[in-house]
């Protein structure tokens, strides 16, 4: 991690952080590399690729529409909401 | 210098699905605001997805259709980015595993027949929409589509020009309606397609700067974008107007040009990794043969069919193979009715007229192919007249019903009843004397006025060809 790619991560996030929370950041992910490094130099080769950490397979559903909840209900922990649209500052594209 | 436009196309496709891809919301267009929405679509904390299996179904479907070879184990991952028409701040789609993979898909334009082959056809849900509001100053949410399910089809850079690229978007719809995947509407955005597009000097192997546009509603805008964009990379490169960026930029319509939106992320800035939400999908053979044998004949197979066993002409074979619903509903109807050319005709002519008048598309024809065999048969047993037989044919698209009772319920049936038929006759010829004259003097037009008007008293009930030569016994007669 550097200054730089910190920064780029910063506008992906959208965060902001001080100048003392981006050094113990930094710090933070050199010892995260290392242990990342270490790990590149096993031999991968011939290992299959593992699509999930648990040996479990997903579980479907028939395609029914249900209507579980009101707007209402959903809404009613909204900060602002206008119309029955949830309310955020305007973004311009 | 002669130049050559590399393209390679992002169709996304919005699922013929009763329900979300995660959640039991309805998916269908349209409703008010925030109506089809729950603590799952709308990013609640602690919700699961749940996979809508006929998801995964229609992936499979489309993807044979494609040509593509099947991932018997496929698996969801998160794609990060944030904005406020994605509750969760990641779409869950498929990067590492997607469903279908290494397809393709034949094309025909003036140059000849060109295969473009596909790269990958993934799951994903669909983001929400977003209002701006100019009064608060605030944008306003709204999640009915958040969630909905998609496929994105995303092809190998093997398109060369507007005209291919309009051929393998007419082929993709033309396939996945027929397999029921999508009603692939553009106008309504339920196909959606992102050109990436490189300009580099014939012959050179080396890829151009690339750019990708968005935002194009119609085939003819597509070729338009096009154009436009190939013209602007030729201008940069050879007369250095502008430095080429890669880039995403936004099709203007009305404008006709392209502009830039916001530098495209790299892959990497997504951040895609395995969804620890949604666990692989495994699909066994039984699952993957049952999609399999539901899959409809491919349509210029049934053109072919059309034309070599049913006797049909050409342009109709090609007239109804433009929608599954009319080939069901021709194959129904003929099954019954054992006249190919007549059912062909009822549904180009007759059901195309009405479906008109309502506006609708002729995917959306709804009568059954049995009924509308049955109501051939029975003009072609003379037993109800064609005009009538039409005014049956407009109430079956009201309610599903059954043609001879129907008939027989409105007074529609042919009647035999000679009796009758005379008096009506006799009454016709006494009220109008003058075209009974004008006809016996050689106006054969009279004669049409005549038999109209036995046929309105008959209420169309009866057998032309006897009501004629009644009628012309009777003027001899009179
Ligand atoms: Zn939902």
């Amino acid at each position: 991690m550097t200054k730089d790619s910190l920064q780029k991560l910063e506008k992906l996030y959208q965060l902001c952080l001080t100048e003392e929370e981006k050094e113990g950041v930094i710090a933070f992910f050199a010892k995260q590399d290392d242990e990342f490094a270490a790990l590149e130099n096993i031999d991968t080769a011939n290992v299959e690729r593992m699509v999930h950490v648990m040996p479990i397979l997903t579980v479907v559903r028939e395609d029914v529409e249900k209507k579980l909840f009101t707007r209402e209900e959903l809404q009613r922990n909204a900060p602002e909401t206008m119309d029955g649209y949830w309310q955020v500052p305007r973004l311009v594209e | 210098m002669r130049y050559e436009t590399v393209i390679g196309l992002e169709v996304h496709i919005e699922l013929a699905t009763e329900s979300k891809i995660f959640c039991s919301c309805s998916a269908k267009f349209g409703g008010e605001q925030n109506d089809h929405v729950c603590p799952a679509c709308c990013g609640m904390p602690g919700m699961l997805p749940i996979v809508n299996k006929h998801v995964v179904d229609l992936g499979m479907a489309a993807g044979m259709m494609l040509n593509c070879d099947i991932n018997r184990v496929t698996t969801f991952d998160k794609k990060s980015y944030y904005y406020p028409d994605l509750p969760c701040s990641y779409q869950t789609t498929q990067w590492f595993a997607p469903v279908s993979v290494n397809g393709r898909v034949d094309i025909e334009t003036s140059k000849g027949k060109k295969s473009i082959r596909i790269k990958q056809i993934h799951m994903e849900e669909d983001a929400g929409k977003l209002v701006h509001d100019d009064w608060t100053n605030t944008s306003l949410v709204d999640f009915n589509r958040t969630s909905v399910p998609l496929i994105e089809i995303v092809s190998q850079p093997d398109l060369s020009s507007a005209e291919e690229v309009i051929a393998y978007l007419e082929r993709l719809r033309s396939l996945l309606r027929f397999a029921k995947v999508s009603e692939c509407r553009m106008e309504q955005g339920s196909m959606r397609c992102d050109v990436n597009l490189s300009v580099r000097p014939e012959g050179s192997d080396v890829l151009g700067v690339r750019t990708e546009m968005k935002n194009m509603n119609s085939l003819s805008a597509i070729a338009r974008a096009i154009e436009y964009e190939t013209a602007r990379h030729i201008d940069a490169i050879e007369n250095g107007t502008e430095e080429l960026v890669q880039e995403t930029r936004r099709w203007d319509d009305t404008k006709g040009a392209s502009f830039a939106m916001r530098n495209k992320e790299t892959a990497g800035d997504y951040r895609y990794f395995p969804d620890p939400n949604v666990m692989p999908i495994v699909i066994d053979d039984e699952w993957f043969n049952t999609v399999k044998s539901n899959l409809p004949e491919f349509p210029e197979v049934k053109k072919a069919r059309y034309i070599d066993e049913l006797g049909l002409a050409e342009g109709d074979a090609e007239h109804l193979i433009q929608s599954r619903a009319f080939c069901d509903c021709f194959e129904g109807a003929y099954e019954v009715c054992g006249n190919a050319k007549e059912a062909a005709n009822w549904l180009i002519f007759d059901c195309s007229k009405i479906l008109n008048q309502k506006q609708q598309t002729v995917d959306q024809l709804n009568i059954s192919g049995k009924a509308l065999g049955e109501l051939i048969k029975l003009v072609l047993d003379e037993k109800v007249s064609r005009a009538n037989a039409k005014k049956i044919l407009s109430a079956m698209f009201e309610e599903e019903l059954d043609p001879a009772e129907y008939a027989k319920a409105n007074g529609f049936i042919v009647s035999n009843d000679t009796g009758a038929m005379e008096s009506v006759i006799a009454a016709v010829i006494a009220a109008d004397p003058k075209s009974v004259n004008d006809y016996k003097n050689g106006k054969e037009k009279a004669l049409m006025a005549l038999f109209g008007k036995c046929m309105k008293e008959l209420k169309g009930n009866c057998n032309p060809q006897v009501l004629r030569e009644m009628l012309l016994k009777s003027i001899e007669n009179a």
